[in-house]
C-alpha cells in the first residue's frame, strides 16, 4: 500500500462495474475509458498497450491462418513482461485452447496446433471426454454438452462468466494500484464484449423485422 | 553519550508533529485523488468527497498537542522517556494517517456510485480514527509522569 505507484484518480474516475457482465449496457465507451486511461505513468500506459494489443489480436478476421495467429501471439508475449498481465493472457488462451479442442473434436480433426500450457496434456488426453483437465476446470463438461446442443450464446456466456469470476476475485485485492487498472480494462473488455454481441444481436432482430414488414408491403402492393 | 541521549530526547519532542504531518500529508493526498477522480465520475455531491478527504488532517493535530504535552526542558532523565513517548506515538499517528486516507479513497470510490452507502463507507475511517485518539490520549497521560 506504502510502495508503487497509485492510481487513486484514475480508479475513483472510472464507473463502478456492474457486479456480473451480462449486462444490457457498458458502464463507459472505449473512448471516454481511452481518455481516463491517459493518466496513467507513460511505462504503465504503455504496459497497458500489451494487454489491448492482445484484446485486438483475440478477435482475429477469420481467413487468417493458424500459424500466422500463433506467430503473432509469440511476437506479443515476447513484449509482455508484467505478471499480471501474463496471468490474464494466460487464463484467455488456455481457455481459448480448451474450446478449440471440443470444437476439432466434434468435427473429427486433430489435437489443435494451440498454445498456452494445457496443449500437451490435451494432446495427450485426446481420447478422454474432458482431455483429463475436469478436476483442474470443472466447466469443461458443461462446455462440451452446451456446444453439442450448438448453444453458442450460453457456451459463450460460460466462458466469459468463468474468466469474470476469476478476474474479480483477483481485482478484489488490488485496490487503486495499476494491476487494479489492468484488471479493471481485462474486466470491462468482457462486459464490453456481451454488451457489443447484443446489440449485434439487435440489429439482426431489426433487420429481420425491417426485411418481414418490407416484404408484406411488397405483397399487399401487388 | 549524554549530547547523543539529549539529541533523541528533543527528537522525541518534535516527532509527533514531524511523523503527523507526514501521515496527514499522504492520507490527505490519496483520499484528495480519490476525491478529484470521483468529480470526474458523477454530477454532484462535490464537497462530501472533499470533506472526507481532509479526514487524515486530525493526525497532524494530535501531533501539535502531544509536543506541546512533552515540550520541557531535556535532561539525561527525561531525554529516554521523551524519545520513547514521542516517537512510538509520532509513527502510530503517521500510519493511521496513511491508511486512514486509503480507508477514505476507498469510501469515496464506492460511495460515488451508491450515495446511500456514504456513511457507512466512512465507517472504517472512522475506526483507524478510534486508534490514533487512543495513541494521543495514552501519550498525554504517560507525558504527564516523564521525571524531570
Amino acid at each position: 500500500m506504502i510502495g508503487g505507484r497509485s492510481y487513486y484518480t484514475l480508479i475513483a474516475s472510472l464507473p463502478a462495474l456492474p457486479t456480473r457482465f451480462d449486462v444490457d449496457r457498458c458502464p463507459i465507451t472505449w473512448p471516454r475509458l481511452e481518455d481516463r486511461l491517459r493518466l496513467l505513468e507513460p511505462e504503465d500506459h504503455a504496459m497497458l498497450s500489451q494487454l489491448i494489443d492482445f484484446l485486438a489480436w483475440d478477435r482475429q478476421p477469420l481467413e487468417r491462418t493458424d500459424a500466422e495467429m500463433i506467430a503473432r501471439y509469440d511476437t506479443l508475449m515476447k513484449k509482455i513482461t508484467h505478471p499480471v498481465i501474463r496471468g490474464l493472457v494466460d487464463d484467455w488462451i488456455n481457455l481459448r485452447t480448451i474450446v478449440s479442442a471440443l470444437r476439432r473434436r466434434r468435427l473429427g480433426e486433430g489435437s489443435p496446433p494451440g498454445i498456452g500450457c494445457w496443449t500437451d496434456t490435451i494432446r495427450r488426453w485426446w481420447s478422454q471426454p474432458q482431455f483429463g483437465l475436469q478436476t483442474r476446470f470443472p466447466w469443461i463438461e458443461e462446455l462440451d454438452r452446451l456446444m453439442a446442443s450448438n448453444s453458442t450464446r450460453q457456451a459463450e456466456r460460460l466462458i466469459l462468466s468463468v474468466h469474470w469470476s476469476k478476474w474479480s476475485r483477483e481485482a478484489s485485492e488490488h485496490h487503486f494500484s495499476f494491476e487494479a487498472v489492468l484488471l479493471y480494462v481485462a474486466r470491462w473488455s468482457l462486459v464490453h464484449r456481451w454488451t457489443s454481441q447484443n446489440a449485434v444481436a439487435g440489429r439482426e432482430r431489426f433487420e429481420n423485422t425491417l426485411s418481414k414488414v418490407l416484404e408484406n408491403h411488397v405483397q399487399l402492393a401487388n | 553519550m549524554d549530547v547523543f541521549i539529549l539529541a533523541l530526547g528533543w527528537l522525541g519532542i518534535f516527532a509527533p508533529t514531524a511523523l503527523g504531518a507526514i501521515g496527514s500529508i499522504i492520507g490527505c493526498a490519496r483520499a484528495g485523488q480519490a476525491a478529484c477522480g470521483a468529480m470526474l465520475d458523477v454530477d454532484g455531491g462535490y464537497g462530501r468527497f472533499v470533506g472526507l478527504s481532509a479526514l487524515p488532517s486530525s493526525q497532524m493535530i494530535y501531533g501539535i498537542v502531544v509536543m506541546f504535552s512533552l515540550n520541557r526542558e531535556v535532561t539525561v532523565t527525561s531525554a529516554p522517556a521523551l524519545f520513547a513517548i514521542g516517537v512510538l506515538a509520532g509513527l502510530a499517528l503517521m500510519f493511521s494517517a496513511i491508511y486512514q486516507g486509503a480507508c477514505c479513497a476507498s469510501a469515496i470510490n464506492s460511495s460515488k456510485s451508491k450515495p446511500e452507502i456514504f456513511g457507512l463507507s466512512a465507517a472504517p475511517a472512522a475506526i483507524v480514527e478510534g486508534f490514533a485518539v487512543f495513541a494521543f490520549v495514552f501519550a498525554l497521560v504517560l507525558s504527564g509522569g516523564i521525571p524531570s
